[in-house]
C-alpha cells in the first residue's frame, strides 16, 4: 500500500473527520428514516419488501435481504468463518485509497480493507445493484444484487453516509464513562455487594492504566491511535414510582453521558429500564435482575439468563412430562414479587394443556398464617409450585406436605442454600437456573479469590460474581474494539466475544448471536439429598427448554 | 452405463459452468472424497423425537448433510437457500434424498425454533433438522470435521453420500444449487447402476 508522507497524513487526519462530519450533516436532510428502514428491515420507501438475487439466481426479499444481517446495525461489518464482511458506513466506503485509517481519523475495525478506490454515489449504487466493487471487481458471492430504484437508492446512500463512527457520548479521549442503574426496590444488601465489586473493579482498572505508559497518539501504526482510557462509574439510583424512572434516566443520561450501562440491580420491575435502554440506544450489559424484560428481538439489553422466567419454562416442561397426569397446578407467590411474573409465564405456557392452573396470591408482606391458608386446599393429586423467598420457605415447617409433586424456584429461594424444611425435601424439586455447585466451583472461586484479595465482603454471592463477570466481559470486549467507540458495535462485539469466554462464573457456558439476548439458555432440576444442609443432586441433564 | 456416460457429460458441462461462476464470483469451491466414522450420538429431531445419528444417516437413502444455526445471519441463510433450491430442482426425486441439517448452537436451537427455520426454507418432509445436547452436537461436528472452535467461526460445508458405507463427498464453499445437483447426480452415477443409485 503506498504511503503518504507522515506530515500529510497528519493533516489529512485532522481535516478529513471534519469534512466527513459535514458530509454526514449534509446528508441528514434526505430523510434518513427511509434509508434506515431499508437498511435494517429490508423495506422500500413504498413499504414493499426490497428484492435481491444472488449470482446463482437465488432470490431473497425483505428482512432476509436487509443489509443489517451481514453489515450489522453499527455498519462496521462482521466476520463469519473465513469471510470478512466489510464496514459500509460512509467513512469507510468513501475513504481515499492508500491511506491508513489512523491517518484519516477513522477508527480501526478489523473488517476494514482500504485496498479499493473510494466509492462515489454512482459506483456505490452499482455495487448494491450489480455486485461489483468501486473498481468494477466482483464482490463476494454473499453480496446480493438489489433491485432498488434511484430515489430509494439515494435514501440508502444518505443513510450510509450518515452512519457515524465517531466516538459515542461517554467516550472521550481519556475517559470512558459507564453507568450502573439501581431501582428503588432493589435489595440493599445486594446493592452494597454489587457496588463494592464495581468500585474496586474500576479502581483496579484505572490503577493498571496509570501504571501502563500510554502510547502517544499516532506513535505506532500497528497500535493505531489506541490510548488506554480511564473508566469512570456513574451510579444512577432511581427513586419513586416506576412510571417516573424513564424521565429520571433521561435526565441522568443528559447530565452524565455514558457509553454504556454495566451490571445494575433491579427488584421486581426492570421493564422501564429495559425500555429506556432500547429507546436511547444505550447498551445495558448484564444487569442483575431476576425477571428480565424484553425478548430476543430487542437489541440493547443483554442478560446472563432469563432468571425466574427460565425457571417457569423448566417447570412447565416438567409439568408437561409428568408421568402421572396432573389435573391441577396450584401456584403460590407474593403480590408484586418476581414470582408473579414467573407464575403468569408458567400459566401461559400450560395454556391449552388441560391442566387447571390456580394462582394463590399472598399479600406483599403478609403473615406466615396466610401461606398456611393458601396451601390448605392442596390435595395429593395436585402439583404445587412455590415462587417464594427464604423467609416463606422456612415457615413451611408448620405446614403439612399434602402432595408429592412440589416445585420451588431456586433463584428466589436461594439455590442450594434455600431453607427448605426437612419434611418438604423428599417431595420437592427445585428449578436451578445455573450450573451445579460442584461443577461451577472453580469458575466461581476465581471471582471469590479476587474479592478476598481486595477485602470485598461477600454479602450476595451470585450478584457479586455476576457483577465481576459483567465488568470482565465489558473490559475484554473493549480491548477487541480498539478505538471504535460505537454503542451498537459494543453490543455486536459482546455477541462475538462471549463464546470465547472460559471463566463464566455461575453459568456452564455463555453464548449470544444476533437475535439472542439471554446468554445462558438452560438450567437443572435438582433435589436436596439430605434432610438438612445444602447438598443437591441433579434430576437429569442440563435442560434447555 | 448410459447413466454414467450421461452423468459424465452433464458433469463436464456443469463443471465448465462452475469454472465460469467461480471465476466471476472469486469463490473457490473445494471438493474432496472423505471417509468419516459416524459417532453414536443421540440427537433431537425438529419433531421432538430422540433419534440416533447413525440410524438417521443410514436409512438407505442418499444423504446431504450440513451444519447450521438459526440465528446465523450471513452464511446459513445462503446455504439453507441453496438446499431449498436443490430440493426444489430434484422435483419428484426429492423424496428419495435425505437432507439433514444439524445445529451447531443446540441450546438456542430448540426443536420449535428449528421447525420454524425449516418452514422458512420450505423444507419438505425429507429435510430434517437436528439439535441435542452441546456434547452431542460437538461430537457430530468433530466427526465431520466442521468444528471450528465456536459457532461464529464456522465455514460453509456440504457433505453428500450416495449410500450407507460409501465415502462422503465434502464440498467446501458456497456451492450453487445447480452445482450441488450435478454433484449429486455424479455421485449416484459413480455408484453404478441406476437401480442401485435410486434405492
Amino acid at each position: 500500500m503506498p504511503n503518504e508522507p507522515r506530515g500529510a497524513g497528519r493533516a489529512a487526519a485532522l481535516a478529513l473527520p471534519l469534512l466527513m462530519w459535514a458530509c454526514a450533516l449534509g446528508a441528514a436532510h434526505a430523510s434518513p428514516a427511509a434509508g434506515e428502514t431499508l437498511y435494517r428491515r429490508g423495506l422500500l420507501p413504498s413499504g414493499e419488501p426490497v428484492r435481491a438475487v444472488r449470482e446463482a439466481g437465488a432470490s431473497m426479499q425483505g428482512t432476509d435481504a436487509a443489509c443489517v444481517n451481514c453489515h450489522r446495525r453499527s455498519g462496521l461489518g462482521s466476520s463469519e468463518g473465513r469471510i470478512t464482511i466489510p464496514p459500509i458506513s460512509g467513512q469507510y466506503l468513501f475513504a481515499p485509497q492508500g491511506k491508513r485509517l489512523e491517518e484519516l481519523g477513522i477508527p480501526f475495525v478489523d473488517t476494514a480493507r482500504l485496498n479499493h478506490e473510494p466509492y462515489t454515489d454512482a459506483t456505490l449504487a452499482r455495487a448494491i445493484r450489480e455486485g461489483s466493487g468501486a473498481s468494477g471487481r466482483p464482490l463476494n458471492y454473499l453480496m446480493p444484487r438489489y433491485q432498488i430504484d434511484d430515489a430509494a437508492m439515494a435514501e440508502l446512500i444518505a443513510y450510509l453516509k450518515g452512519m457515524t463512527v465517531g466516538p459515542a457520548p461517554g467516550a472521550s479521549a481519556s475517559v470512558l464513562h459507564f453507568a450502573t442503574i439501581i431501582t428503588p426496590d432493589a435489595d440493599p444488601v445486594k446493592r452494597r455487594g454489587m457496588l463494592d465489586v464495581m468500585n474496586k473493579y474500576f479502581t483496579d482498572k484505572n490503577g493498571a492504566v496509570a501504571r501502563t505508559k500510554a502510547p502517544t497518539l499516532y506513535s505506532s501504526h500497528t497500535m493505531m491511535f489506541r490510548v488506554e482510557r480511564r473508566w469512570q462509574l456513574h451510579v444512577w439510583e432511581l427513586t419513586g414510582a416506576p412510571a417516573t424512572w424513564g424521565a429520571q434516566l433521561r435526565q441522568h443520561l443528559a447530565a452524565e453521558p455514558v457509553f454504556a450501562a454495566i451490571s445494575g440491580l433491579g427488584g421486581s420491575n426492570w421493564e422501564p429500564v429495559h425500555r429506556f435502554c432500547e429507546q436511547q440506544s444505550l447498551p445495558c450489559l448484564f444487569p442483575n435482575v431476576e425477571a428480565p424484560a424484553g425478548n430476543d428481538d430487542d437489541f440493547y439489553s443483554v442478560y446472563f439468563s432469563r432468571g425466574v422466567l427460565l425457571e417457569a419454562q423448566l417447570i412447565a416442561r416438567q409439568l408437561a412430562e409428568a408421568g402421572e397426569p396432573i389435573r391441577r397446578v396450584v401456584q403460590v407467590f407474593r403480590a408484586g414479587d418476581v414470582g408473579e411474573k414467573a407464575a403468569r409465564d408458567l400459566q401461559a405456557l400450560r395454556g391449552g394443556s388441560g391442566q387447571q392452573i390456580v394462582n394463590r396470591v399472598l399479600k406483599a408482606h403478609g403473615s406466615v398464617q396466610e401461606l398456611g391458608a393458601a396451601l390448605r386446599e392442596v390435595g395429593s393429586a395436585d402439583a404445587l409450585v412455590l415462587w417464594l423467598r427464604p423467609e416463606d420457605l422456612v415457615s413451611l415447617e408448620r405446614v403439612p406436605v399434602r402432595t408429592s409433586r412440589v416445585w420451588i424456584s431456586g433463584g428466589m429461594g436461594g439455590l442450594e442454600r434455600a431453607p427448605l424444611p426437612a419434611s418438604w425435601r423428599a417431595a420437592t424439586r427445585m428449578a436451578y437456573p445455573v450450573d451445579l455447585p460442584g461443577q461451577r466451583v472453580v469458575r466461581v472461586d476465581y471471582a471469590l479469590s479476587w474479592f478476598r484479595i481486595r477485602k470485598i465482603p461477600l454479602v450476595a454471592q451470585q450478584v457479586q460474581v455476576d457483577t465481576y463477570l459483567a465488568c470482565g466481559l465489558v473490559s475484554e470486549t473493549l480491548s477487541h474494539m480498539v478505538d471504535a467507540f460505537v454503542r451498537d458495535y459494543l453490543i455486536e462485539r459482546v455477541e462475538m466475544a462471549l463464546d470465547h469466554r472460559v471463566l463464566t462464573g455461575y453459568y456452564p457456558r455463555l453464548t449470544l448471536a444476533p437475535g439472542q439476548r439471554f446468554a445462558s439458555k438452560g438450567g437443572y432440576m435438582v433435589r436436596f439429598t439430605e434432610p438438612q444442609g445444602s447438598k443437591v443432586a441433579a434430576l437429569g441433564d442440563w435442560i434447555t427448554p | 452405463m448410459t447413466a454414467r456416460i450421461h452423468g459424465t457429460v452433464i458433469a463436464a458441462l456443469v463443471c465448465a459452468g462452475a469454472v465460469l461462476v467461480t471465476a466471476v464470483a472469486a469463490v473457490p469451491v473445494a471438493r474432496s472424497t472423505v471417509t468419516y466414522e459416524t459417532p453414536a450420538v443421540t440427537l433431537i429431531r425438529e419433531d421432538g423425537k430422540r433419534v440416533s445419528l447413525p440410524r438417521e444417516l443410514d436409512d438407505g437413502r442418499p444423504v446431504l448433510l450440513n451444519f447450521i444455526f438459526t440465528t446465523c445471519s450471513s452464511i446459513c441463510p445462503l446455504t439453507s437457500r441453496t438446499l431449498e433450491e436443490f430440493q426444489h430442482k430434484l422435483g419428484s426425486e426429492a423424496a428419495r434424498v435425505h437432507l439433514m441439517s444439524i445445529s451447531i448452537d443446540p441450546e438456542q436451537d430448540t426443536p420449535a425454533r428449528l421447525s420454524e427455520y425449516a418452514r422458512k426454507f420450505h423444507a419438505g418432509p425429507e429435510w430434517q433438522y437436528y439439535t441435542g445436547t452441546v456434547a452431542a452436537s460437538l461430537a457430530a461436528q468433530r466427526a465431520f470435521d466442521v468444528y471450528r472452535g465456536e459457532k461464529m467461526s464456522h465455514t460453509p460445508v456440504t457433505l453428500m453420500r450416495a449410500a450407507p458405507g460409501e465415502p462422503w463427498l465434502r464440498i467446501e464453499g458456497f456451492v450453487t444449487p445447480d452445482e450441488l445437483l450435478d454433484d449429486y447426480r455424479n455421485l449416484l452415477a459413480s455408484l453404478g447402476s441406476p437401480a442401485r443409485a435410486g434405492r
